[in-house]
């Protein structure tokens, strides 16, 4: 799975958490701190995320990505060392 | 088997809170967080008060309401606590000694963050179906002292308090199901308390352990219990409620794992339903670490209808982590009982601080630093709360720590 395809899942779950966002251009340099997302919005998505792409990472690597860039490497490199 | 179960509970959450609005707003913290918290009021603990005077605050309605001869058939006293005194001595021996219990009693303090409180009524319950005799009786109080950290999003919740539980033969409150108990532990480094003074870590990374101990400790359960179902099985949830929106989110992310495809409307509804009586006394008093699961319980007894037996599903968290759901029988005389304690009342009669006094509390009470040998508390600092409250020797306070020996008297000089 590319970067870009776990960015569009990420970002999907996002724009649903946070309908306000849905103008937004969310890119790879914001966190979803910047974006308005709280902390129970952060576990919808993260969690939410992990179910579309068929993944459980455990929350100790999830917490520490900062950004969004940070958080699909987390997802690529756990679909990849568990594909 | 005998039935074992909570006999008696009461709840002591301080005398004093502060709005979680007025709060917000003295910070300058983002107000439309505040729905987010789901809090209305925190509880704010004296300078006097530790989490010795506010376990044996909360133990003595139900030690007092005893004969002699069931006080004396209480051979165990466990203190659940993150907030310990001592390295070695343990709070239990000092509440074993206010509450005048015999010395005919095991006693000791259990740590494990939040779930020290379940991991002691669990031993206790354990203790009391393995007794050959009958009317043993095991005392288990969880208490904890927040220390808040000011200026951050975590302030608003950190409250202060215990609940005490009288274990039985005889469980008027609540009957616990023998054996329905699922686990989930493992080690995580998500919140702790690293020194005497401070409170760190993660609230991303708590949020989503406590979620997957959720699904984990359940699905433990259900794979001990034939048929249990997260939906249809409990009348009644009472969970760890660190703050009443975090229990909210977490019920959420169960039931779409649990229950694939239940409607968000129907989520929301069960939340309302099952949920809204647990979450009445957290919101008025914040989080109370080991006791909030326990006062959570007392909180669904106390407010919801019921008019039969009902059965609740009991999450209990503990950071680090540790993690186990179970389930007690209810009926209305246990409601009966638990609203005779008061708990309500009591949380409406607290006294409202201003900001300035809660701040001017706060730098009083960080003057006790862990490990001091000897401090003489001014218990006339706090004039306007203490004179009327206290007028009657009603509650324990901490006066003095002489030789690192803590010593307690009951307000007014009145010899209990």
């Amino acid at each position: 799975m590319t970067e870009e395809e776990i960015f569009a899942v990420i970002r999907a779950q996002i724009v649903d958490v946070l309908p306000e966002t849905a103008g937004i251009d969310i890119t790879l340099d914001h966190s979803m701190r910047d974006l308005g997302a709280n902390s129970i919005d952060r576990m919808d998505v993260v969690i939410a995320a992990q179910d579309e792409l068929g993944i459980t990472v455990p929350g100790a690597a999830l917490t520490r990505a900062e950004d969004l860039r940070s958080l699909v490497a987390v997802f690529r490199s756990h679909l990849s060392t568990h594909a | 088997m005998k039935q074992v179960g909570i006999e008696a509970i009461n709840a002591y959450c301080g005398e004093t809170y502060i709005d979680v609005p007025t709060l917000f707003a003295a910070r300058r913290l983002d107000d439309s967080r505040i729905g987010n918290l789901m809090m209305a009021r925190k509880s704010v603990a004296l300078h006097c008060e530790d989490a010795v005077s506010f376990a044996v605050n909360a133990a003595k309605p139900i030690i007092d309401a005893l004969t002699d001869s069931e006080r004396d058939a209480i051979e165990l006293l466990i203190v659940g606590t993150e907030s310990g005194v001592d390295f070695g001595k343990s709070l239990a021996t000092y509440v074993h000694d206010h509450l005048g219990l015999p010395r005919s009693c095991r006693l000791f303090e259990t740590k494990q963050a939040c779930y020290s409180g379940t991991a002691a009524l669990q031993m206790a319950a354990a203790t009391v179906a393995a007794s050959p005799f009958e009317g043993t009786k095991a005392l288990v109080i969880s208490s904890d002292v927040a220390r808040p950290v000011p200026h951050t999003y975590v302030e608003p919740s950190q409250g202060a308090g215990a609940v005490a539980m009288l274990v039985g033969d005889r469980p008027v409150v609540a009957a616990f199901d023998p054996g329905a108990n699922g686990f989930h532990s493992y080690e995580v480094m998500d919140t702790c308390r690293p020194d005497p003074e401070a409170e760190a870590g993660d609230t991303d990374l708590s949020l989503l352990t406590y979620i997957e101990c959720l699904k984990g400790s359940f699905t433990d359960y259900a794979r001990k219990v034939e048929g249990a179902d997260f939906l249809d099985t409990f009348d009644l949830l009472a969970m760890h409620t660190p703050f009443p929106g975090m229990v909210k989110g977490a019920h959420r992310a169960a039931l779409r794992k649990l229950k694939k495809g239940l409607a968000p409307q129907a989520v929301e509804d069960d939340f309302t339903t099952r949920l809204g009586p647990a979450i009445q006394y957290p919101q008025q008093v914040g989080n109370i670490y080991a006791g909030t699961v326990h006062l959570a319980l007392a909180s669904t007894i106390d407010n919801a209808v019921i008019d039969r037996e009902h059965r609740v599903g009991v999450f209990s968290y503990g950071s680090g982590c540790a993690s186990e759901f179970y389930s007690v029988s209810i009926t209305p005389r246990s409601q009966a009982a638990v609203r005779a304690m008061g708990i309500r009342e009591a949380l409406d009669a607290r006294y409202e601080l201003s900001m300035d006094e809660y701040d001017a509390l706060l730098t009083a009470t960080a003057e006790l630093k862990f490990g001091m040998r000897d401090f003489t508390f001014d218990l006339d600092r706090f004039p306007q709360i203490t004179k009327e409250r206290f007028t009657g020797g009603r509650r324990l306070v901490l006066a003095a720590v002489r030789d690192y020996h803590r010593e307690y008297v009951w307000l007014d000089g009145g010899a209990r």
